[in-house]
């Protein structure tokens, strides 16, 4: 089925795996402002349908993402300054992270992934890539300053990697061979067309899963990202503890020993 | 080598010295190894003993049996009323005390992954500095599939390796498993050895280079690199600044030039850790 209403978007459900798809294939799905707005709204209208248990997020086209769209935001009168208001408050809405999605998130890199792609890239949860993707971070060559998704990225994988690219800017891409042997991303799909079709097996694979095991586990990592070891732990154990005496506790269980799928509890909405 | 002398008397586990090189052997191959009350129990007190013994320099975790390590063996732990009631406590206070991390073992640790480490098994893995595989060694967190969440081993995992592949093993949970060949490439462990029958062998081999440097200054560097996981970049430069003081004046930084320059093995003074104590008392004071 497709969520209706999106412009830049295409927003669909595949059983219990949702797809937000960029959808501006000639400017390389980068981002203006219309584009933000139904990012904020799409994620969180998978994140609320209780059919949805795994998000697959790709682009239309050549490009998975470009990042923003300069050209419009310079030049419609207001888009820049709304952008700046944004920025200059962490005020963002336009990645699963800064939504809160607390589904797990599947990016399927289809191709160009340049400069602001990488918020994309740094903020989902498992990450997949055709094997002709291209990862490349053009900021300071057009006298942009990269902080946001580089400060993320280092965070999950060999920070020499992501200096390389912050400094190289245009004039060096990283292959999909050199982000997988760098954990960046941990497939390559070849040939690229099956891309999509290898990503929605992983999510089905994935939604196999306990919904609200995995709430919480990836409540419990992407809060650790937040603090010093032994408190990442400590805040963990709430997690943990959460899911004590929760009905997939002895589903789980229960059906491994009959052979059977588990029928897990539906999420409940997020508080 | 093979002059074994055993280290306390536990069941679930074999805990001996060999030289140097202290060996922490989990023992319950017929449950892949899984923990059960008896082996929480005993982890305890047989990390301690290894720490504390004077002749040991250097631990080596493995298992018997085709399994490393699976994790909590639930059902087991579920019918001794007192290990589940520890066992909820401690995981709730995160007061547990069954991997060397938790216990504070100041001693260079390798864990020696002899096959499947499942889960809970992936503690012993993000609690140790060194991490060997056999070839045969795979890896996989199946916790979501049975309904339970996945954090201790996983929020230590993503400090030491790509957060992804750990976001992987965590999400698609019993349906993937990592092989040795990937968790070397990505750096969660250190060697692959092949074939697997020679897994002991090379880590007593890795052991013992290891046991050639001092053990003070090992124990000093082992509190600055993990406490820095506790903290933001400049703190933990700062507070390791403080760590290398420790060592100032001790006798090892006389012993390791004069060897060198006379090409002799240096004769380290044994690790004494009332010398850490105190260090840790002072910055417990401020």
């Amino acid at each position: 089925m497709t969520y209706g209403g999106y412009e830049t978007l295409v927003v669909e459900r595949q059983g219990h795996v949702g797809w937000l798809i960029f959808n501006r294939p000639d400017q390389l799905n980068a981002m203006n402002n219309l584009m933000r707005d139904e990012l904020a709204d799409a994620w969180l209208e998978l994140d609320r349908d209780p059919q949805v248990r795994v998000i697959v997020h790709t682009g239309n086209g050549r490009a998975f993402q470009t990042g923003v769209d300069v050209m419009e935001i310079a030049t419609d009168g207001i888009g820049f300054e709304r952008y700046r208001d944004s920025m200059e408050n962490f005020d963002v809405h336009f990645t699963a992270w800064h939504q809160q999605v607390w589904k797990p998130v599947i990016c399927a890199v289809n191709g160009i992934c340049a400069g602001g792609a990488f918020h994309w890239v740094a903020d989902s949860d498992i990450v997949i890539a055709a094997s002709d993707a291209q990862f490349f971070d053009p900021h300071v060559s057009v006298g942009q300053v990269v902080a946001i998704e580089a400060i993320g990225l280092i965070r999950r994988m060999p920070a020499e990697a992501v200096m390389r690219m912050a400094f190289v800017g245009k004039y060096e891409r990283m292959s999909a061979q050199r982000a997988y042997e760098l954990g960046m991303i941990s497939q390559i799909v070849d040939p690229p067309e099956r891309l999509r079709e290898e990503a929605q097996q992983l999510a089905e694979t994935v939604a196999r899963n306990s919904p609200t095991a995995m709430r919480h586990t990836k409540q419990a990592l992407w809060g650790a990202l937040e603090a010093g070891l032994t408190d990442a732990c400590r805040a963990g154990a709430k997690h943990l503890v959460a899911m004590w005496g929760h009905p997939d506790q002895e589903e789980g269980p229960a059906a491994f020993a009959e052979k059977r799928e588990p029928s897990w509890a539906p999420l409940t909405p997020p508080s | 080598m093979d002059q074994r002398v055993d280290i306390g008397r536990f069941e679930r586990l074999e805990v001996w010295r060999d030289g140097h090189v202290g060996w922490l052997v989990f023992d319950r191959p017929a449950a892949h190894n899984a923990l059960d009350a008896v082996m929480f129990r005993e982890l305890e007190a047989a990390w301690r003993a290894l720490d504390a013994d004077p002749d040991v320099r250097v631990i080596v975790n493995t298992g018997n049996g085709p399994a490393f390590q699976t994790g909590l063996d639930m059902v087991q732990v579920a019918r001794d009323k007192e290990a589940l009631r520890a066992v909820s406590r401690q995981t709730r206070d995160f007061e547990l005390r069954f991997t060397a991390w938790q216990v504070g073992v100041r001693k260079p640790v390798i864990a020696a992954v002899n096959g499947v480490c499942a889960g809970g098994g992936l503690h012993f893995v993000a609690d140790a500095d060194i991490v060997i595989a056999a070839s045969n060694a795979t890896f996989t967190d199946p916790h979501v599939s049975v309904g339970q969440v996945s954090a201790f081993e996983t929020i230590a995992l993503i400090r030491r390796s790509p957060m992804e592949p750990v976001l992987r093993m965590a999400f698609t949970g019993r349906h993937e498993r990592m092989t040795a060949a990937r968790a070397y490439q990505l750096g969660i462990c250190s060697q692959v050895v092949d074939p697997p029958d020679n897994l002991r062998a090379e880590a007593a081999a890795l052991a013992e280079k290891i046991a050639r440097n001092s053990p003070t200054a090992m124990a000093v560097t082992k509190k600055a690199l993990w406490e820095a996981l506790e903290r933001d970049l400049t703190d933990a430069c700062a507070a390791g600044a403080k760590d290398l003081a420790i060592m100032w004046g001790h006798p090892d930084q006389e012993e390791g030039p004069a060897a060198f320059a006379e090409k002799r093995e240096p004769a380290w003074t044994a690790l004494d850790h009332r010398l850490l104590d105190a260090a840790t008392a002072r910055e417990d004071d401020r």
